[in-house]
């Protein structure tokens, strides 16, 4: 809680003065902000200031109390220092707590070392005992204004023997800037002040019977009164509250509670927030990683023996998937980007690189799930160009082989790189479920990228694309290439808002994919309940069927199984309802 | 009874039968039987037949440098002669007069209608008789203004309490400014005085002997002033100050640190939040996992750090709100101005019953930001009052003019305090209900879906619910964050409620106040700019109305508060000099509904002055104490125990929690005559019943009372015993027969040192949920519900996320409650078989036995002590294992703090967090039913007919944006209207938009995006697919609105003008869709404002 609380008492001869105060002191940032794993917000440069900030505003609270009361820092003055106002002995350096959990601090000293707080308790103080008035004396009261605080404050009497009235007159206050939750707080502070306020009563109340019962104090005044004898007396009298309640202990006593009394107000109410699912795209990767650091554990043991081709092929594909995709979890969750722009900058890039014709055609059978080879020289061309393309598909879609010498079944991999050598068998080069990208060395410089002069790497060739099956113009096509499309053609739309819509059209057709996916995988249901179903999704064509069946593929195993296990529940039977 | 506006007793009648039904329908067995709208309503969660109108009084006094003080209205004082003046017996006079001040009223006028000319108004008076002020008003100035210098211009806020007889009192003092010197010149004086002094009216001048400072024959003072000016007479003035200062405040102010202050765009007249385009600019901290959930982390950091004191001060607002005496032509120079102070006072005098007495208390002190606002409203009406009265000539029409017109405004008040209180609660609001219990959960997807495919169905035909539902998700933005991605996997079963890490660990670590970010996100206001936005739903079909109403919580959302209860374990002292004990209770409960019981803890004892935990001997010694070796071993020896206990009777354990195992020990603990036998044996018997009950609420709060009430001096034993009938556990007294008599005498001499009183369950009701409940729980120990993610589970503690849910195996105990959230049913957490994994455990060990029974045995050591709870203490060490209870320093820290710092460490208490689902909030209260008339404050209501809207509604949305009751400044008060009669949806705003005549505001464009999001929601629950997923899907669509703002505001980036075509096309976003998306973009990205709105 960010307050202050003090324990504040009127003297008959110097009137209302500060005897202790706790604060409250935070880290300069949350927790948990800025800990490293999210780079790219800039957030370490801030860490770093907030050390800065941290260890100076340290500093401005360090010097130990009898410094800085000898400074010239609003401290008490010298001759203030009566045995009464005297919390901590002189050269006391105050109290401390951590609360390591939270690395809030609360520290305790007579008075707030910060000039602006010193005169805030200060007032606060005066106006507890001095100014407000509360019916009784003894009880509780609000009061304050922005500018000077809003204080909470409990006056009380003490007992001592030697006092005027028998009684000393107490508050405890306690200051925030913020109104609303002083007031929230009140039936709280109450309870909790009150106690404290009980326990030093009850200390002082031994004290005084005690005394009482030695020397009874009555009598012997009312033998001695009206003399100046009793004037003098009880300037000698005054005596600190450690000794009215007769415990050496009192400073760290009260430091413990009112640290305490901080601590349970500031956690007395707590939120709870939600937050939104993570996409599917989050889930696949996490799980990928998941399973990758399992694999490469296994895999680094047996890395010695096996050596085998296959295998390392295997590897260097999976040390890539690892690397990209790692690199894709660092990068901002909502903007999947590709991990190296070297050679094909974007879609759209790549669309005018290829023509038109010919990465609608491209494009189509990547969203359909068909095996994509591409085979060229140059690997890292190749790489680049699944880079780009994946972006298409959800992540749990993409399974890369970016480089191979040998051809590979398409269940392994959608995207295949592959050196211009290597045969593809001639079912595949016939098969509409397969589209294959040569990037031939270029007789003359393509007509496409006339107008982009830094695209050396890329004028070197041609690309021709093929198919066994080439998509008919007419076609319709999936909606969501439609959409790609109409988005890449438009140069209004930056490469960021290109982005940003296939994300949105991604996530789009994920939830269609993820009520066909419950309906027909999970509830089972009759094929004219599916149709009806696709037609409410938007998704009955033929081609926007077979994506949905496509990226069913694509859903990570976490929402499978939830989806699974619900099933199995007893909720299950709610349909019936 | 003066509000006139609603009658007591209908609308509690009605919402006691509603409630009946709810529980029906609840039974899960029945739900499918439809338990309908008509259930939709629940009493009130706050009692408030104790709350007596006409026992709220107004008083309003003057303190003048020179003069003194003088009473210048007392409530109190005034009688009303309707009886003998009122020749329209229908006619409610308060109400009546009430609105004749607000005829020339601007703005910020209050309820009335407005154009009732004056001559009409004082045609009808006099109705009121104004004698002399009570006789405790003279001490009520004392604390009205106590002696504070009059340097300070600003509003003072007071409260006190008042013991006897029981009032509160809430104050505001303003200074004067301007226009104080005007024209009245006696005028109101002398008018009362020669009121008083009409042998008619029987007063005779009988109040000096009680009013010091007050003139002699005078009773009420008026504004005096030096200067005798012709009532009327203008002067002109150079401030006026009926705009709320803090509206102004952010320019002048110098702010070091990111603020929500906003500039006001000269053109468009919004003001922006400059707090979020600064979010741009300065950095901020931002959860190191998720950017999604950070427009609700910055939004509370801010809060944070701006109320913050560690930097020294800096004061939100100028402090230049004022009471203005002067009439709106008048005024003076404010050379010749003396200062003066004018003090608004509201007491509530509270009822003689303790419990009605802490119901109004808690209700009042949580939900001060409303009775504030309410009260700066009344005080606006005095100032009218004062300067419009002036205009009347003749005196006695004066003074009855005065009066009637504060008696009004009082009126106006005491009705909408009655109003908030008592108003008809939705007892389920779908969102906070499927967010807190997750054994509920698929019943409450089950009925809000059928609700709401019924609405869809029935009344969208003209697109009226899309229209409705378009314009909630265009202003009540909350829901947004909730569909934001993050980008980190569930750390819970996929269905969990994915509650936020880093905004709970933001309030630990920087604590702000959860009810204001409550309020904030009810009302929407979390875009840029700050708009504030309430729902009013109209309609004659009150079933239909309530439908409408209750699907409409599920997108009305915001954040689920949680109580929690910090009780310290004893700190450890070396010298063994002080322990303390704080001592569980816990007690069957009958539930009111099931044939089952609840086990009730009670934190009993805590004590308030804590014993330091490091012995002065070694204070100068910096760092941490060594652990205590006596906790180590016991921990090791309780588990132990725990385990044996396991074996012998794991079913016995496993199905009640707590109790269970410790009810032998109860007896051998010497405490036999607190347990009736029977009560042993229900607890042996029924306590094995699983499923959900309810405590009774007002048993509950009695007993806790009682308790606080015998604890408040340390000496004195605490009141024996529980009510008898009442089974009272102490928990781990000691643990099995055999350790009984050591273990005993431990705790005997723990109860010792309990100085201080039982922190009273603020929340009335401390269910079962206090034990279980999510929050705050550590759940290290319990392999079986650990979360998936079984690392962070660990080191997350405090997640304040739940872990209920996992099905458990062998705890009947584990059966999803059939409780429901509204009125404190709450989920539980099933314990594991395995005894340690308790969340409980803690409470297993070493504590409670009342401090009475042990008298004079301070110095008796406990060995044992609390060990630290696996599962309940909070938070103070690192690591669950170890078991060193000092609140050591972590060896960096120290360092850190090595050089720069001398202080003595002293080791805080072990806290041990025991929540439970606080009903005192904003959530459960500001979302309400069915009305009997339109009000101000809440943030969802229905009401049967809109003609008080149309009266009030446009100085309503005035005030809240002169008044933010979000104690920030806002750009714009909203309101939305939806009228199901006639299918209209509107938008009120604040703003200056001239709305064509007839209509409260702007029509709802209909979302295109909304509409097919509804239409594919009945499609797919017509093809019958499972609630829940249906629920699921329609979250994922919202998420897709999220995500095509994202892609809007990525658009808007390198654009100023919006080509609506493009957007179509490519974004397939159409014209319908802007405001919607623009809105939603305001939340992550502040640009697209300037842009689009």
């Amino acid at each position: 809680m960010n307050a202050i609380v003090a324990l504040c008492h009127f003297c008959e001869l110097h009137g209302p003065r500060t005897l202790f105060c706790t604060e409250v002191l935070h880290a300069p940032l949350p927790q948990g902000a800025g800990a490293g794993d999210g780079p790219g917000q800039g957030e370490p440069a801030e860490e770093e200031e907030g050390g800065i900030q941290m260890s100076s505003r340290i500093r401005a609270h360090s010097p130990a109390e009898g410094a800085s009361a000898e400074s010239s820092s609003p401290g008490p003055k010298k001759s203030d220092m009566c045995e009464r106002f005297r919390s901590l002995a002189a050269g006391h350096p105050g109290y401390i707590s951590h609360d390591k959990e939270t690395s809030i601090k609360y520290v305790s000293h007579q008075h707030p070392n910060h000039p602006q707080l010193f005169s805030i308790v200060r007032q606060a103080c005066v106006r507890s005992l001095s100014c407000e008035v509360c019916p009784g004396r003894e009880g509780p009261i609000f009061f304050g204004d922005e500018q000077h605080g809003f204080v909470f404050s409990h006056t009380f009497f003490i007992k001592d023997s030697l006092a005027r009235g028998f009684q000393r007159w107490y508050s405890i206050v306690a200051i925030m800037m913020d109104r609303i939750y002083l007031i929230n707080s009140w039936p709280f502070l109450l309870a909790k002040i009150r106690g404290i306020i009980d326990g030093l009563q009850g200390k002082a109340l031994r004290v005084f019977e005690a005394e009482q019962f030695g020397c009874p104090q009555r009598a012997q005044r009312m033998n001695t009164a009206f003399t100046p004898f009793l004037h003098q007396r009880n300037g000698n009298a005054a005596r600190s509250l450690t000794s009215l309640t007769s415990d050496d202990h009192l400073w760290a006593c009260l430091h413990t509670s009112f640290a305490w009394l901080l601590k349970a107000c500031g956690s007395r109410l707590t939120e709870k927030l939600l937050e939104g699912a993570p996409t599917e795209d989050t889930l696949v990767q996490m799980e990928k990683l998941a399973d990758l650091e399992e694999e490469s554990e296994s895999w680094a043991n047996s890395e010695a023996e096996e050596e085998r081709a296959p295998a390392l092929l295997e590897g260097v594909e999976r040390r890539e998937l690892s690397k990209s995709s790692t690199d894709s979890l660092r990068s901002d969750c909502a903007g999947w980007q590709p991990r190296k722009l070297s050679v094909f900058k974007s879609l759209r890039h790549m669309r005018q690189v290829l023509g038109a014709p010919s990465f609608r055609t491209l494009a189509w059978h990547v969203l359909m799930g068909n095996q994509v080879i591409w085979k060229s020289r140059d690997a890292e061309l190749v790489q680049s160009a699944f880079d780009v393309l994946r972006t298409m598909l959800p992540v749990g879609c993409v399974r890369i082989i970016p480089y191979s010498g040998q051809y590979e079944e398409a269940y392994r991999c959608n995207f295949l790189g592959l050196s211009p050598h290597v045969q593809v068998p001639p079912h595949v080069l016939s098969s509409e479920f397969a589209v294959t990208v040569e990037a031939r060395p270029a007789a003359r410089s393509n007509p496409n990228l006339a107008g982009c002069e830094d695209d050396q790497s890329l004028s070197k060739y041609e690309f021709v694309v093929t198919s066994g099956s080439p998509v008919a113009a007419d076609r319709v096509g999936p909606t969501i290439l439609n959409k790609i499309e109409a988005a890449l053609t438009n140069q209004n739309l930056s490469v960021d808002v290109v982005d940003q819509c296939l994300i949105c059209l991604k996530e789009e057709w994920m939830n269609k994919v993820k009520v066909l996916f419950k309906f027909t995988k999970v509830d089972s249901r009759p094929k004219e309940d599916t149709q009806k179903l696709l037609s409410i999704l938007g998704a009955s064509e033929e081609d926007n069927v077979k994506l949905l069946k496509f990226w069913m593929t694509g859903l990570s195993k976490t929402y499978k199984s939830h989806l699974m296990s619900t099933v199995r529940s007893p909720t299950a039977s709610e349909s019936r309802s | 009874m003066c509000g006139g506006s609603a009658q007591p007793g209908a609308p509690r009648d009605n919402a006691g039968r509603t409630c009946r039904t709810l529980f029906r329908s609840r039974i899960p067995t029945r739900v499918g039987g439809g338990g309908g709208a008509e259930a939709a309503e629940l009493p009130h969660s706050w009692p408030c037949s104790e709350l007596d109108l006409s026992e709220i009084r107004l008083l309003v006094y003057q303190d003048c440098e020179r003069r003194g003080r003088q009473v210048l209205f007392d409530s109190k004082a005034v009688q009303g002669t309707e009886a003998v003046a009122a020749q329209n017996t229908e006619d409610v006079p308060v109400r009546e007069s009430a609105s004749c001040c607000r005829g020339g009223g601007g703005g910020a006028s209050p309820h009335g209608s407005p154009g009732r000319s004056l001559q009409h108004a004082t045609e009808q008076l006099p109705k009121y008789q104004y004698s002399r002020p009570a006789s405790d008003v003279s001490m009520l100035g004392e604390m009205m203004f106590g002696s504070v210098a009059m340097s300070y211009r600003g509003p003072t806020l007071k409260i006190h309490h008042i013991r006897s007889p029981p009032q509160l009192m809430v104050s505001k003092v303003f200074s004067t400014r301007a226009g104080s010197l005007c024209g009245s010149t006696n005028n109101l004086q002398d008018s009362f005085e020669s009121i008083s002094q009409d042998p008619g009216l029987g007063k005779l001048n009988t109040s000096h002997s009680s009013l010091g400072p007050c003139r002699a024959g005078s009773n009420l003072g008026l504004p005096q002033a030096g200067s005798s000016r012709p009532p009327g007479v203008a002067e002109a003035g150079p401030l006026r100050l009926t705009r709320s200062a803090s509206f102004l405040a952010a320019h002048s102010t110098p702010v070091d640190m990111p603020s929500r202050g906003h500039h006001e765009d000269r053109d468009s007249g919004i003001a922006r939040s400059a707090s979020l385009s600064s979010l741009l600019i300065t950095p901020l901290p931002s959860p190191s996992s998720s950017a999604s959930s950070s427009s609700s982390y910055q939004r509370r950091w801010l809060r944070s750090q701006t109320t913050s004191l560690e930097n020294g001060v800096v004061p939100r607002r100028s402090a230049d709100e004022t009471f203005s005496l002067a009439d709106e032509t008048c005024s003076s120079n404010p050379a010749i101005a003396r200062r003066k102070k004018v003090a608004v006072s509201v007491i509530f005098s509270l009822c003689e019953k303790e419990e009605a007495q802490r119901d109004f208390q808690e209700f009042f002190f949580s939900h001060f930001p409303l009775f504030e606002s309410h009260m700066n409203r009344l005080k606006s009406a005095i100032e009218k009052a004062m300067t419009s009265c002036r205009k009347v000539a003749e005196s006695s029409l004066r003074v009855q003019l005065y009066v009637s017109c504060l008696m009004g405004a009082l009126g106006e008040f005491r009705g909408t305090i009655w109003n908030l209180y008592s108003v008809p609660r939705i007892p389920e609001p779908v969102w906070l209900t499927m967010m807190s219990s997750t054994s509920e959960r698929t019943q409450v997807c089950q009925r809000f879906l059928r609700e709401f495919t019924l609405l869809i169905e029935q009344i969208n035909k003209n697109q009226f619910f899309a229209a409705l539902l378009t314009a909630v998700l265009t202003y009540h933005l909350a829901w947004v964050p909730t569909v934001m991605p993050v980008d980190h996997p569930p750390l819970k079963g996929f269905s969990e409620s994915r509650s936020s890490q880093s905004v709970s660990m933001l309030a630990r670590t920087h604590p702000y106040n959860p009810l204001w970010a409550q309020l904030g996100d009810l009302y929407g206001a979390i875009g840029s700019p700050v708009r504030l936005t309430r729902t009013v739903v109209v309609g004659k079909q009150k079933e239909l109305v309530q439908r409408v109403l209750y699907v409409l919580t599920y997108f009305v959302r915001c954040s689920e508060l949680q109580e929690n209860q910090l009780t310290c374990s004893g700190p450890w002292s070396e010298d063994g000099q002080a322990l303390n004990g704080s001592e569980l209770e816990t007690a069957l409960e009958k539930g009111e509904v099931e044939e089952s019981e609840y086990v009730v803890v009670t934190v009993r004892s805590q004590p308030a002055l804590l014993p330091p935990g490091l012995p002065l001997s070694t204070a100068g010694k910096r760092g941490p104490v060594p652990a205590g070796p006596a906790g180590d071993s016991d921990t090791r020896d309780l588990d132990a125990r725990l385990d044996q206990e396991g074996n012998t009777g794991p079913e016995q354990s496993s199905a009640v929690g707590g109790p269970g195992p410790q009810e032998p020990a109860l007896g051998s603990c010497g405490k036999p005559q607190r347990l009736s036998r029977d009560d042993i044996l229900r607890a042996g018997g029924e306590v094995n019943q699983p499923a959900a009950s309810q405590v009774p609420r007002g048993e509950m709060s009695r007993r806790t009372l009682a308790r606080s009430a015998a604890w408040l001096c340390p000496n004195k034993p605490p009141r024996e015993g529980a009510p008898a009938a009442k089974v009272t556990f102490h928990i781990g007294s000691s643990l099995s027969p055999e350790s009984d008599l050591e273990s005993c005498s431990q705790t005997l001499g723990a109860g010792l040192q309990c100085l201080g009183l039982a922190p009273p369950p603020t929340s009335a009701q401390q269910g079962p949920g206090c034990l279980h409940s999510p929050g705050r729980h550590r759940n290290t120990c319990r392999p079986q519900s650990r979360s998936p993610a079984g690392p962070r589970g660990e080191s997350g503690r405090g997640s304040g996320t739940t872990t209920a849910g996992q099905p458990p195996k062998t705890a009947p105990w584990a059966a999803p409650s059939s409780g429901a959230a509204g009125t404190g049913k709450r989920p539980r957490e099933e314990p594991s078989p395995d005894r340690r994994a308790w969340p409980v455990s803690g409470v297993g060990v070493a504590m409670g036995v009342p401090c009475g029974d042990a008298v004079g045995k301070a110095d008796l050591r406990i060995q044992g002590d609390i060990p630290r709870s696996e599962s309940l203490d909070s938070a103070l060490g690192g690591s669950d294992d170890e078991v060193c209870p000092q609140a050591t320093v972590e060896p960096g820290q120290c360092g850190d703090r090595t050089a720069a710092s001398l202080e003595v460490e002293l080791p805080l208490p072990w806290a041990r967090s025991f929540s439970s689902q606080s009903v005192r909030n904003f959530g459960r209260s500001l979302l309400a039913g069915y009305c009997p008339t339109y009000l101000p404050d809440l943030v969802l209501h229905g009401t049967s007919s809109d003609d008080r809207l149309r009266q009030c509604l446009p100085a309503d949305l005035a005030h809240a944006v002169q008044h933010p009751v979000l104690d920030e400044p806002i750009a714009e008060a909203l309101c939305i209207v939806a009228d199901t009669d006639r299918g209209t949806v509107q938008v009120a705003t604040s703003q200056r938009k001239a709305a064509e005549p007839g209509k409260l505001g702007q029509d709802v464009l209909v979302s295109s995006l909304v509409s097919g999001l509804l239409q594919s929601i009945l499609q797919l629950h017509k093809l019958r697919v499972p609630a829940t997923f249906c629920v699921a899907h329609l979250e994922d669509r919202l998420q897709e609105l999220y995500l095509k703002s994202k892609m809007l505001s990525e658009y808007l980036r390198g654009h100023t003008r919006v080509h609506v075509r493009e957007l179509g096309i490519v974004l397939g976003i159409e014209a319908s869709d802007l405001p919607l998306l623009a809105a939603v973009a305001s939340t992550h990205s502040p640009h697209v404002a300037q842009i689009l709105l």
